[in-house]
């Protein structure tokens, strides 16, 4: 009899011990992880936090999508396929929205990658003030994309983190940001960094002398410019055959080069790390890159930009013969190569963002600008390019320099610039951006495509999330002319 | 707070607990007092039965109870006043709960009897019960059925064994006995497993249907679910290919989810699994319960929105061993070909497009005329392909310890060349009664699956290996004449880059997996006193996994890729129960209360690299790459804590009452949302029983049903609602770093998502012949996850909320029919289920896509849930003929002169009408025929294949003739097909919509039961050899492979219906025995 109460209490105590083991705690999850309370403390973790920006800017729907789509924009790069309509200057169809939209959401990522590190960092630390400065660099640098092709936008800060809804602002305070988060950055960042593909203080002034640039500054824009030079840090790489561009300028293989002064790294030592550019414009012909490519962009040779693109310039031999049913007259690039690519996702090549050449021609251009005349120094700095395109040194006066005397106007000169400019940064999604900068775009393309090029051009819609999800934008107010 | 209420919560539970069973926990220490002079005994047992209220139980036959007893009058225990009463008697006593038993003792023995207990063939039976009536003597018969056992004079032998009736056989002179007992033929109520517990059908108040195992086990299937297909009304089965050991996805009562899973949950044995019960083989399965009501499900808490399914596996009987053994092959082939275009057409055809787009043909006439019909693609893909199966079964044992063990596998080759599903499974059920009080009972299963895998689904211009082996040219061969493997994409210029020789597919790469899955329980059954049992278990599923992936360095442009990843899943659980069962006159009750504790914990880890000295390693020297990959690990941990509660009430069999609470507490919900409710209430009425229909001869039964119920769906992942940080890498220098940051979707604070369920059913049996079921039910889902999405410059994409409202009504009909009895036996079993869907609210009414098609010619989305529309509708563009040149007209239904995105609309419905099986079994003499129907009404299928195959022209893709002979020309502009130009403009249109009906003979048999016994083979104790055809004959309009499509499938609910590129379904004739012994 007592076997059964021992049993009973046995029973009862089995079922009140696995309730207390079960406790209340169980239910409190614990991640083998990291959350964003309790990151952001010491510089390894803002070090880590930092190089989650590249992450989003690097993202092949980032750059490599959004200087192919600029480049189908420009006078003389047609898109294929999908993309050939963002070249007919009219409203962007269904497709395009969403690829530009795409584009808007990886810049937009970037930016609030960079806001936690400028929000949540500890100040005070030097070791984590030199990634702050390199968020607000960062910053300014997806800002500055935005802004040319987008207009006025919410300006997400990171004094306004958590909020979902944000209204429009005007370009000025975009660009006020820009210049503040810039020579915040241009003062904390160190002249020489650890890691190659850090901003240094020199990135900061290149950056901040194009921003003066578009925005006319050319005093600034001049001064910027000439602090990067008088730095000493950087050369032209000098070449002799287009192959020396393949491999010495944009190899693959290399780490870096004397004219880098802020590039996008990308590398085959590990899978997924790769530049998407070069899946986006080689094709099978250029035999540059092993799983073909998709030919995106490509030139035609009847064109006026090709008909009258001396021979002698081995950036004209980057662009190989290719037929693709398009007709024979069809060119695409071979820039971009990378032989031992190992997967179609692209190559090991960098992404020259910013380079000594364009320092060179900003400083050449904002100087002729400023002073409202050629000058020596700003041919000379024009000349330094075209010499290295011709094989020549670039330091010595050759026979292909431009003669001052016939340039000396400004116009005349900054048009000298833009073209050169034309030459040096194909496929790098500058071209559009000059000639809109410039007041030269309806003429140049209509020159050259044939095509009336419609106010709605200019600026690319609002993304339709954020026109739908963002109760402080009014979507007939603030979406961009046209959509 | 929170924690604190749970605390107290706990305690209440164990104190009702106990409180619960106090009254018969000190049974025999109640105080009595005998009243009155000389008692006879059974006055004496009067008062103590009133005094106590326990029972005093005894054989009136035996115990002489008009006899005086010793006057006793003082109070005392009960103890003491029995052991008073028969002190020096020839009689004793027990306690037995709230029973006492009184009994003879044993007397001194008088002789000795031995005997035999034979079956009604005269085998003997082992184990049987031989007991001396009125006495706790007994034996057990030895493996020769012999008996022997000592007993008094003008004894009575009682003879009883499991599953035949028991026999009393009068001793009287006789010293030796030969005693035959016969197998129990009067049917016993079917029993039906509910969760926690089980129940007589009869006292059922909620919706479950039943499958037994002669129907899982009828036809060879690759998952158990397969086999039910068209067998319970309410439930839809759709497989996502053909491919071996592809995913199964099932819907009971329709879609409610729409960020979480709407597979339902599979319970094996008890064990909630975390997984679908894939490692089961369908010869190890008992029955499998569906539970389809709130009744019924609402006792699974959190985790019965989307139904239960109950998987009970074969248990051992006491009695003789049973060795059952069964083996069948199957050849499968493709069900159809599709038809395509021969080598001449497709030279005529291309040099058409050419002549358009080019101005000038591609074959010259003399080309043409020499190709021929070309090279069959299909054939180099497709074969016939074997499936085998096989299982071992011993089960049997003793009153105190059964058995069953059993070792079973399945092995199929796929229709596709390289494609193949192994299975090996272990079984072992054990059950053992210590004593009266303490029994203890052991599962499990363990199952090695393999399985290869060739690419498919998805894949346009024949990038991927079926939308290959239809697009390749059939002018072309697949090897050149050095013996390699053709390059496609560059035959003619005209031909898709993405168009690889399928030859890569099926040489070059391989994909496999691996796993060891661990299904193990062990529960300890406490029966303190009668009524009331308490059940501890605890059990273990484990899976491990390993998923290898190698590309060769003979694959197009490649030098060598290799992927291996690791992945162990683990869910421990432990389960402790307490059940009541009594019945008090007409009262019946029976309760279940308890509480569960289960995790589960996944961790991973994988690896890859690309570029290999050579393909000898495959995924096995990933240090030997020349670029490796970034490894990668992961880990996740819930919990989930339940107490849940039932009673059932019957009173007179005529008025049923079930009510049952869970309350669930999980790990993956916020902070102050972790825990929910989930109640239910059934009520049911037996008017069969009624007098006034008990002697209706027409109506044998009738009972209404009603029930209402919440039920939940977890629907999240674990750390969904904390803001934990994704890394990624970035390259610096040529060197790799990694990354911290949020990902792109917003944590936000959730709790559970909430069904509603009510039903309303009856059963109806007429003339014992015909049994008809009819359910009626209505599902409201609230709080549905849902992602939101929010404006991208946030830096977020979206964020989950407990927003949307989804309802599903419907109606199922089942109908049992004996239509012909005697001997030519016909039954018939038919069900049909229909189901409507709506999509009741969504954030801000904004509309969810799904379906994403990326065809190169056409990246749009195809499934929208917009409000008030049923779930997964497709969504495209409608075409209204051809231009002048061929062109499609697309409606401009905004009417805005141009065509955009705002002119798509409802194109179609991938949710059918209703859906339904018949199951015809007729059996004359020895031979048994066995068909059974499957189909599906009113379903739209959005066939993508056909994007690539039919529309995109000028890419050198071979088409279907239909393509060839159907298209516009300026003599045919009312065709089929557009102007055969690389400019034709494809949209996600009308066009691509299919109706998806179909009707489908999914099993035929025809099966020989040998006569054993007549031959003389008492050893064997049936053998049957049957010949059997499955997917024979189809009806459908569906103009692809096969309408049992759902590349997508699997547990989303947007992106239903579409097929594309899918693993062909097969078809198969079997050949099989199934033998006893």
């Amino acid at each position: 009899m007592k076997m059964r109460i021992i049993i009973l209490q046995t029973i009862g105590y089995l079922l009140f011990s696995s309730l207390l083991l079960t406790g209340c705690d169980a239910l409190e999850e614990s991640p083998k992880n990291m959350v964003v309370e309790n990151f952001y403390k010491t510089p390894e973790e803002v070090e880590t936090a930092t190089n989650a920006i590249y992450h989003s800017l690097r993202a092949g729907e980032c750059m490599a999508v959004y200087e192919a789509t600029l480049e189908c924009m420009s006078d003389c790069v047609y898109g294929r396929g999908s993309w050939a309509q963002i070249g007919e200057y009219s409203k962007l169809n269904d497709t395009n929205i969403t690829r530009v939209g795409t584009i808007w959401k990886w810049f937009y990522l970037a930016i609030r990658n960079a806001n936690l590190v400028i929000q949540r960092s500890p100040a005070g630390d030097p070791a984590i003030d030199v990634f702050v400065a390199e968020a607000h660099f960062l910053r300014a640098f997806s800002y500055f994309q935005i802004v040319r092709n987008w207009g006025g936008v919410p300006l997400r800060t990171d004094k306004n983190l958590g909020e979902t809804d944000v209204p429009k602002s005007t370009i000025d305070d975009v660009y006020k940001l820009i210049i503040d988060d810039l020579s915040l950055a241009e003062g904390m960042l160190p002249e020489k960094q650890g890691l190659i593909g850090r901003p240094t203080k020199w990135a900061a002034k290149t950056l901040l002398a194009d921003v003066y640039l578009h925005l006319e500054k050319y005093g600034d824009a001049r001064a910027k410019a000439e602090e990067v030079m008088a730095s000493r840090q950087y050369l032209l790489v000098p070449v002799k055959t287009k192959e020396d561009f393949q491999n010495n300028v944009f190899g693959p293989a290399l780490l870096t080069t004397s004219e880098e002064i802020f590039y996008l790294k990308y590398s085959n030592v590990v899978a997924g790390q790769s530049n998407y550019l070069l899946w986006i414009t080689n094709h099978a012909s250029t035999g540059g890159f092993p799983f073909g490519g998709a030919y995106v962009l490509y030139m035609k040779s009847d064109t006026e930009a090709f008909r009258n693109w001396d021979e002698g310039d081995l950036r004209r031999q980057l662009w190989s013969h290719a037929d693709f049913g398009l007709g024979d007259n069809t060119y695409v690039s071979a820039k971009f190569i990378d032989k031992g690519a190992i997967s179609q996702n692209g190559g090991a090549n960098d992404d020259p963002v910013y380079g000594y050449s364009d320092l060179l021609l900003i400083y050449a251009e904002a100087l002729a600008m400023e002073k409202g005349n050629a000058t020596v120094e700003a041919m000379e700095a024009v000349n330094q390019i075209r010499r290295r395109a011709y094989g020549y040194d670039p330091l010595v006066a050759s026979e292909v320099d431009y003669k001052l005397a016939d340039y000396a106007s400004a116009d005349k000169f900054r048009d000298l610039v833009i073209k050169e400019r034309g030459y040096e940064f194909q496929l790098e999604g500058k071209r559009w951006l000059e000639l809109k900068r410039t007041g030269k775009a309806q003429q140049v393309i209509n020159a050259e495509k044939g095509y009336d090029v419609d106010e709605i051009s200019f600026l690319w819609p609002f993304p339709v999330d954020e026109i739908n999800y963002n109760t402080a934008i009014d979507p007939s107010r603030d979406q961009n002319p046209g959509y | 707070m929170q924690s604190e209420r749970k605390k107290i919560f706990s305690c209440l539970w164990v104190v009702l607990a106990l409180l619960l069973l106090a009254p018969w926990a000190n049974a025999q220490n109640q105080k009595v007092q005998l009243n009155g002079k000389n008692l006879t005994l059974k006055a004496a047992f009067k008062q103590i039965e009133e005094q106590t209220k326990m029972s005093v139980d005894y054989d009136a036959e035996v115990i002489n109870t008009s006899r005086q007893v010793t006057s006793v009058s003082k109070e005392m225990t009960v103890d003491e006043l029995l052991k008073q009463l028969f002190r020096n008697t020839e009689y004793t006593y027990a306690f037995e709960g709230s029973h006492i038993l009184i009994k003879l003792r044993q007397l001194p023995s008088k002789k000795k009897i031995t005997g035999t207990i034979t079956d009604e063939s005269g085998l003997p039976v082992i184990g049987a019960n031989v007991v001396v009536k009125g006495t706790a003597n007994g034996v057990i018969t030895d493996l020769n059925g012999n008996f022997m056992i000592e007993v008094a004079e003008n004894a009575v032998l009682k003879v009883s064994y499991v599953g035949y009736s028991s026999k009393e056989i009068p001793i009287g002179n006789k010293t030796s006995l030969v005693i035959q007992i016969k197998e129990d033929t009067e049917l016993l109520d079917e029993v039906v497993v509910i969760g926690y517990g089980v129940v007589k059908k009869s006292d059922l108040t909620g919706s479950v249907s039943s499958v037994k195992s002669d129907v899982v086990n009828s036809y060879p299937t690759t998952n158990v679910l397969q086999a039910l297909s068209g067998k319970s009304a309410g439930t839809q089965i759709k497989q996502s290919t053909g491919a071996p050991g592809a995913d199964v996805s099932v819907r009971i009562r329709g879609t409610n989810s729409i960020q979480g899973s709407n597979e339902p949950l599979y319970v094996i044995d008890g064990f909630p699994i975390s997984s679908t019960p894939s490692n089961l083989n369908n010869s190890e399965i008992e029955s499998i319960e569906i539970l389809k009501d709130a009744s019924a499900t609402a006792i699974y808490g959190s985790r019965g929105a989307n139904g239960v399914v109950l998987i009970t596996t074969k248990q051992g009987k006491a009695g003789k061993t049973h060795v059952e053994f069964e083996t069948s092959y199957s050849s499968q082939s493709l069900i159809k070909k599709l038809d395509m275009m021969d080598a001449t057409e497709y030279a005529q055809f291309y040099n058409l497009q050419q002549k358009t787009d080019t101005g000038k043909e591609f074959f010259t006439q003399e080309q043409v005329n020499g190709f021929g019909k070309g090279f069959d693609w299909q054939d180099l893909i497709f074969r016939n392909a074997p499936l085998w199966k096989g299982s071992l079964s011993i089960s049997g044992g003793s009153e105190k310890t059964q058995f069953a063990l059993s070792g079973s596998l399945f092995r199929q080759d796929g229709i596709i060349e390289g494609s193949d599903y192994r299975r090996y499974s272990v079984q072992t059920n054990l059950k053992h009664e210590i004593n009266r009080i303490f029994s203890v009972s052991f599962s499990s299963t363990l199952t090695r699956n393999e399985t290869n895998v060739k690419n498919s689904g998805a894949g346009a211009r024949g990038s991927s290996m079926i939308s290959a082996a239809i697009s390749a040219p059939p002018t072309l061969t697949p090897y050149t004449e050095d013996g390699k493997y053709r390059e496609l994409a560059t035959a003619y210029p005209f031909l898709a880059t993405d168009l690889i020789n399928p030859l890569n597919f099926i040489n070059e790469q391989s994909r496999h997996s691996k796993s060891n899955n661990v299904l193990a329980n062990v529960s300890f059954l406490i029966t303190p006193i009668s009524d009331l049992t308490v059940k501890l278990m605890g059990g273990i599923e484990n899976h491990d996994g390993l998923g290898g992936f190698y590309k060769t360095r003979g694959y197009l442009h490649s030098s060598g890729y290799a992927e291996l990843q690791a992945s162990q899943s683990t869910s421990l659980l432990s389960e402790n129960t307490a059940t009541y069962a009594k019945r008090f006159g007409k009262n019946n009750i029976s309760a279940v209360a308890g509480f569960t504790f289960q995790n589960f914990v996944n961790t991973n880890v994988g690896g890859s690299g690309t570029g290999f000295l050579s393909d000898v390693f495959e995924e096995y020297k990933l240090q030997t790459a020349s670029t490796p990959g970034i490894p990668s690990s992961g880990y996740s941990k819930s919990v989930l804590m339940s107490y849940l509660a039932r009673v059932n009430y019957s009173f007179d069999d005529k008025y049923l009452i079930t009510a049952s609470i869970r309350r669930d507490g999980s790990s993956r919900y916020s902070e102050k949302n972790k825990w929910g409710s989930f109640p239910s209430a059934a009520v049911a009425w037996r008017a069969s029983n009624e007098d006034f229909l008990k002697s209706n001869k027409f109506i044998s039964n009738l009972k209404v049903r009603a029930s209402w119920g919440l039920t939940g769906s977890q629907a999240i992942d674990p750390y969904v609602t904390l803001s934990t940080l994704e890394n990624k890498n970035t390259i610096f220098g040529d060197a790799l770093y990694n990354s911290f940051a949020p990902g792109s979707r917003l944590p936000g604070d959730l709790k559970w998502e909430t069904t509603e369920q009510i039903n309303i059913g009856v059963d109806l049996g007429l003339w014992d012949r015909l049994n008809l079921t009819a359910d009626y039910y209505v599902k409201n889902t609230r709080d549905l996850l849902n992602s939101v999405l929010l404006p991208t410059s946030s830096g977020y994409v979206n964020t989950i909320q407990n927003i949307g409202k989804v309802q599903n009504k419907g109606f199922e009909l089942t109908l049992d029919a004996r239509v012909l009895t005697g001997e030519f036996k016909w039954n018939v079993n038919a069900n049909i289920s229909f189901n409507r869907n709506k999509v009741k609210k969504l954030y801000g009414g904004e509309d969810i896509f799904g379906g994403k098609v990326n065809a190169v010619i056409v990246n749009d989305e195809t499934n929208i849930l917009r409000e008030g529309y049923p779930i997964g509708q497709f969504w495209g563009y409608v075409e209204d003929g051809y231009d002048e040149k061929g062109q499609i007209i697309f409606k401009d239904l905004k009417e805005d002169g141009t065509i955009n995105k705002e002119d798509k609309t409802f194109i179609g419905d991938p949710n059918p009408d209703f859906i339904y099986g018949l199951t015809s079994n007729m059996s004359f003499k020895n031979f048994e025929l066995n068909l059974f129907f499957q189909g599906s009404q009113g379903n739209d299928l959005f066939n993508a294949s056909a994007i690539s195959n039919t529309m995109d022209y000028g890419y050198g893709l071979n088409m279907p003739k239909d393509v060839f002979n159907n298209h516009w020309t300026t003599e045919n502009t009312n065709a089929k097909y557009p102007a055969i130009s690389y400019n034709t403009k494809v949209r996600v249109s009308d066009r691509f919509i299919e109706n998806g009906s179909y009707l489908r003979l999914k099993n035929i048999q025809l099966a020989y039961n040998v006569p054993v016994r007549k031959l003389d083979c008492n050893w064997i104790r049936h053998l049957q050899v049957y010949a059997s055809g499955q997917n024979l004959l189809t009806f459908t309009k569906y103009s692809w492979w096969d309408p049992e499509v759902n590349t997508y499938g699997g547990a989303n609910s947007v992106s239903q219906g579409i097929d594309y590129s899918s693993y062909p379904s097969s078809k198969s004739f079997t050949f099989g025995i199934r033998v006893g012994f």
